[in-house]
């Protein structure tokens, strides 16, 4: 575990998990996976804090969950985007842009 | 969205067991893959998993929040809260016990009331569509009921109805029965159905048609055994004989009046049923379905205009109302109703006042507990929830014994016969009142237990926790709430008081009427003399003659006759001319109360003769006419003449006038109600009074033996003249007078009742207040009185908050009184809702309630023993 990794900033995980089952259905393990992957170990999720998220999510009905089998071959619970998760996640993921776009340029310019 | 978040967690719920396998396995899946992740990095098994476990966090933490994420918690920690507060609530019985009857006492009496205006005020009647039922304020003739019927396109329907005693003759003594004379469109009206046979048809509600006659269900019951093959039978009713055509259903009844058996008006009356202006008949009507009331009474008011142009000598006068037939049957008792349910409503907020106090203490003894639960980090919001799940099972269960109490509350009421109850032998608890427990007792519990767990929460338990270490520089806590619920409860309470003060005040004015009559020692009975045996009036008075000669040979027995009693209901009106006056237009002449006597009347009952004579035996038949008339028909009438020998005769009775003389001034009598105005009343005597009708009258006895036992030989002596004269409505003139003031004494002990019961909750609170302050500063106490303080200065200590609330509570009261007994005025009688007496009266009262309140616990300071106090922590 790096020494330099931050915390997630609140409301950003459902942000990122939505992000990563955009691409394709994943499990939980993988989910934190690639996160840590792609944010280059830079972002520090706490592993159990994912799953609250992740039920959330599905009481919403932005995900869904299906039991299926893993790549080591375990029975696994795989969550996918539903249509009004990818529509919440281009909501979302356009507010975060525009967000930090102003907070940089704040940051750059005054 | 909503939808899918509710199915979702209902679906949570249902497959509970299969959503907490999952989870498992989820989770356990997640630990493994990670376990597996770092054995590959050459970690060893145990190392790899105890790095797995680190990363991953809590594991119940982390199930707990998958479960409140997924919507679970919520319904789980509800069954966790319940079960937590019926264990507690069983732990401490006292508590529990104080507080359920609180709240039984407040919501079984709200209850109890409640029952009472839904069965009055909300029930529908018991008719099809109800809402186009109305009912006119004065009574009518056929010919203008039918010619309105005629001329009108609002209405689906019409009926008149006209009740008279009848005499039914079937086996052993004759019995006195409401016959209901009918035309043939009143059942329609009313939408009813008979049970077996049929109802009265138009071809036979006709002049000369056939007596035939349809029975009530009670009459059907109690007098013909339930007859299942009672149609076609023939019954004997005031000395005719009835053919059975059919029975009415068990639930049917009439708007108001009561009836036993209807039969055709035609049969009744065959003469009067054609005139046009005897005006004899109740008429009830019904509108054509989206036809509103205005239109209706604007095509009325045209058909009465045009009758009163084509008749004027005898309908110009007359005015068709029509009013809702639910507002005619209730109009006067919903202001009584709605100020006894206004009233029990304050106090029930009284009862949960104290529920609220109850509450707040127990919060207090528990705050150890509580602090516990919360450094062991239980949430603030879960401890408010744990609470009010408490206090709203507390309030269920105090609702449920008020339910309990509120049954029998309901079958007190009735034994009280008020007004308002009269039409119903029963008080039925239907859904509604069910409905109305459940939600009063759930808001109870919520509103009244979130206050002081709200309050609580905000630091009421730090303050006691800082108290209980004894840090704090005063010692005292002062909760804002407690004062505020204190204050409250006696100016409600106070209110309450106001209100039963003024009704006592009304009632005792009224009690203390002078009906102008002695009612000591009088007893009454009503006797109608059968029209086919007596339809000569020289029978009727020879009856009448006989009947009294033979009472009044009882030794110490003195009697009379009178058409219609005091305060028995109704007497005939008729319009008066004066010899002398000039001439008034015919219909316009003054409406006087006329009243046929025989024997002593005034010596019986004890009127006063003013001036003039009484009767005597003289004033016969074939003697000259004689009148006494009333104080009030002289002052009216009459204004500053002397009425000793004037001439008076009913207008337009007979042509040349027969006139009477007046012989005599009587006292005034109030004869319609000791809280109504006197009308002028005219007395003749019966024997001169060629009125045949008048078959009724009322015997009047005044008797120095027990009055019970002289009953059953009056009845003896009218059978011995004439077995089939039923004799009903025996009572004393006591009994009378008391029923005519039912209404009021109802009133009264129920107005009476809240106002005790929410000054002893009052007190009970305020007496609560004291004594927790005693309790709480018992160390401070102790001190003072170790350096010498005298009792005074302690008694002042303690009961200087308690005394200072009272005191405020007490003049808030007051404010609200002033702006509330407003509402009262219909309901009292010859007092003022502002009253300075009463509400002094009462304020003074309850001043030196809450003082003993007050005094009690704070004697208990004085008996603190110095060290002891000292001692104690």
């Amino acid at each position: 575990m790096p020494s330099r990794s931050i915390d997630l900033p609140q409301g950003t995980l459902d942000l990122l998990i939505l992000r990563t089952l955009a691409l394709e259905p994943l499990h939980g393990w993988a989910v934190s996976e690639r996160i840590q992957q792609i944010s280059s170990d830079v972002l520090r999720v706490q592993q159990g804090s994912l799953y609250p998220a992740l039920h959330r999510l599905e009481r919403r009905g932005w995900i869904k969950a299906r039991w299926g089998t893993s790549e080591n071959n375990r029975k696994a619970k795989f969550y996918e985007l539903t249509k009004t998760g990818r529509r919440e996640l281009e909501i979302e993921q356009d507010a975060w842009q525009k967000l930090t776009a102003a907070v940089s340029q704040i940051l750059e310019t005054a | 969205m909503i939808l899918h978040d509710l199915l979702f967690r209902l679906r949570s719920l249902m497959r509970h067991p299969a959503a907490e396998n999952e989870l498992e396995d989820e989770l356990r899946f997640h630990l493994e893959r990670e376990t597996q992740k770092y054995v590959k990095t050459g970690m060893s098994e145990a190392e790899a998993a105890r790095r797995a476990r680190l990363e991953f966090g809590g594991l119940d933490q982390v199930k707990n929040e998958c479960r409140e994420a997924r919507g679970v918690s919520l319904v789980e920690s509800l069954v966790q809260d319940l079960h937590y507060a019926t264990r507690t609530l069983f732990h401490s019985p006292a508590f529990t016990a104080c507080a359920m009857l609180t709240l039984a006492l407040g919501i079984g009496a709200n209850t109890a009331i409640f029952s009472v205006v839904n069965t009055v005020l909300l029930n529908p009647l018991p008719y099809p569509n109800p809402q186009e039922l109305l009912a006119a304020r004065e009574n009518d003739s056929l010919a203008n009921l039918e010619d309105m019927q005629r001329q009108t396109k609002s209405f689906a329907s019409s009926g008149g109805i006209n009740i008279e005693p009848m005499d039914f003759t079937g086996t052993g003594e004759p019995v006195r029965v409401h016959g209901a004379y009918i035309d043939a469109g009143l059942f329609t009206t009313l939408g009813a159905r008979p049970m077996l046979g049929r109802l009265i048809s138009a071809d036979e509600a006709v002049k000369g048609g056939p007596r035939n006659v349809v029975l009530s269900y009670s009459f059907w019951r109690d007098f013909m055994g339930s007859d299942p093959h009672v149609l076609g039978r023939a019954i004997r009713l005031s000395d005719n004989s009835y053919t059975v055509i059919g029975v009415m259903p068990k639930d049917f009844t009439l708007p108001k009046e009561l009836a036993d058996v209807f039969l055709s008006l035609w049969v009744g009356y065959p003469d009067a049923a054609a005139e046009r202006d005897v005006h004899f008949m109740h008429m009830y009507w019904r509108l054509k379905p989206g036809v509103p009331l205005g239109q209706a009474q604007a095509e009325i008011a045209q058909v009465d205009h045009r009758l009163a142009e084509e008749f004027p000598h005898t309908e110009r006068e007359r005015v068709t109302l029509l009013i809702p037939l639910q507002e005619w049957l209730v109009g006067d008792v919903r202001p009584a109703l709605l100020i006894l349910f206004g009233a029990v409503g304050l106090v029930l907020l009284i009862a949960c006042a104290n529920f609220a106090m109850l509450l707040m203490a127990r919060g207090m003894a528990r705050q150890r507990e509580l602090m516990i639960r919360a450094s062991l980090g239980a949430r603030n919001g879960r401890l408010i929830r744990q609470r009010l799940t408490e206090s709203t099972l507390l309030a269920l269960a105090g609702g449920a014994a008020g339910l309990l109490a509120a049954k029998a509350g309901t079958e007190l009421l009735l034994t009280l016969k008020p007004a308002e109850l009269r039409r119903f032998d029963a008080i039925p608890m239907d859904a509604r009142v069910f409905v109305f427990v459940f939600v009063i007792s759930l808001l109870t519990g919520l509103l009244f237990g979130l206050l002081p767990a709200w309050s609580a929460s905000r630091g009421d338990i730090a303050e006691g926790l800082r108290e209980n270490a004894r840090t704090t520089a005063t010692g005292v806590s002062r909760s804002p709430l407690r004062s505020f619920l204190v204050t409250a409860e006696l100016a409600l309470a106070l209110i309450l008081l106001a209100g039963a003060g003024l009704l006592i005040k009304g009632f005792l004015r009224l009690r203390s009427v002078d009906p102008g009559f002695n009612p000591a020692n009088v007893i009454t009975m009503y006797l109608q003399l059968p029209g086919s045996r007596y339809s000569e009036f020289s029978l009727q008075t020879n009856f009448r003659r006989e009947l009294l000669s033979r009472i009044n040979a009882f030794p110490g027995v003195e009697a009379a006759m009178i058409t219609d009693l005091p305060l028995a209901g109704n007497y005939v009106g008729h319009r008066v001319v004066v010899d002398g006056h000039a001439t008034l237009p015919e219909g316009t002449e003054p409406v006087v109360q006329t009243l046929s006597v025989m024997g002593q009347y005034f010596g019986v009952m004890q009127i006063p003769i003013r001036a003039g004579r009484d009767f005597n035996a003289m004033d016969r038949e074939g003697q000259p006419r004689a009148a006494i008339v009333n104080e009030t028909f002289v002052r009216q009438l009459l204004p500053g003449q002397n009425p000793i020998g004037m001439r008076i005769d009913w207008s337009r009775s007979s042509d040349p006038p027969q006139w009477m003389t007046i012989i005599g001034v009587a006292g005034d009598v109030k004869h319609s109600g000791l809280n109504q105005p006197v009308d002028p009343a005219v007395y003749s005597p019966f024997s001169q009074n060629d009125e045949a009708w008048r078959k009724f009258m009322t015997l009047v006895i005044r008797t120095r033996v027990p009055a019970a036992s002289l009953a059953e030989d009056v009845k003896k002596q009218v059978w011995s003249l004439d077995s089939q004269i039923p004799v009903s409505s025996i009572q004393s003139m006591d009994d009378l007078l008391a029923v005519s003031v039912a209404q009021e004494r109802f009133n009264v002990l129920l107005l009476g009742s809240f106002a005790v019961l929410a000054v002893a909750l009052a007190a009970v609170g305020i007496y609560g207040m004291v004594a927790y302050r005693v309790n709480q500063r018992t160390r401070e106490i102790g001190v003072y009185m170790a350096l010498g303080a005298q009792h005074r200065d302690v008694l002042r200590l303690v009961m200087k908050d308690g005394l200072k609330l009272g005191a405020l509570g007490i003049l808030l009261g007051l404010a609200g009184a002033l702006a509330l007994t407003r509402v009262m005025v219909s309901v009292l009688f010859e007092v003022k809702p502002t009253d300075p007496t009463t509400l002094i009266g009462v304020a003074l009262l309850l001043a030196a309630v809450a003082m003993l309140a007050c005094y009690i616990p704070a004697r208990r300071a004085l008996s603190i023993h110095p060290m002891t106090a000292l001692r104690r922590e």
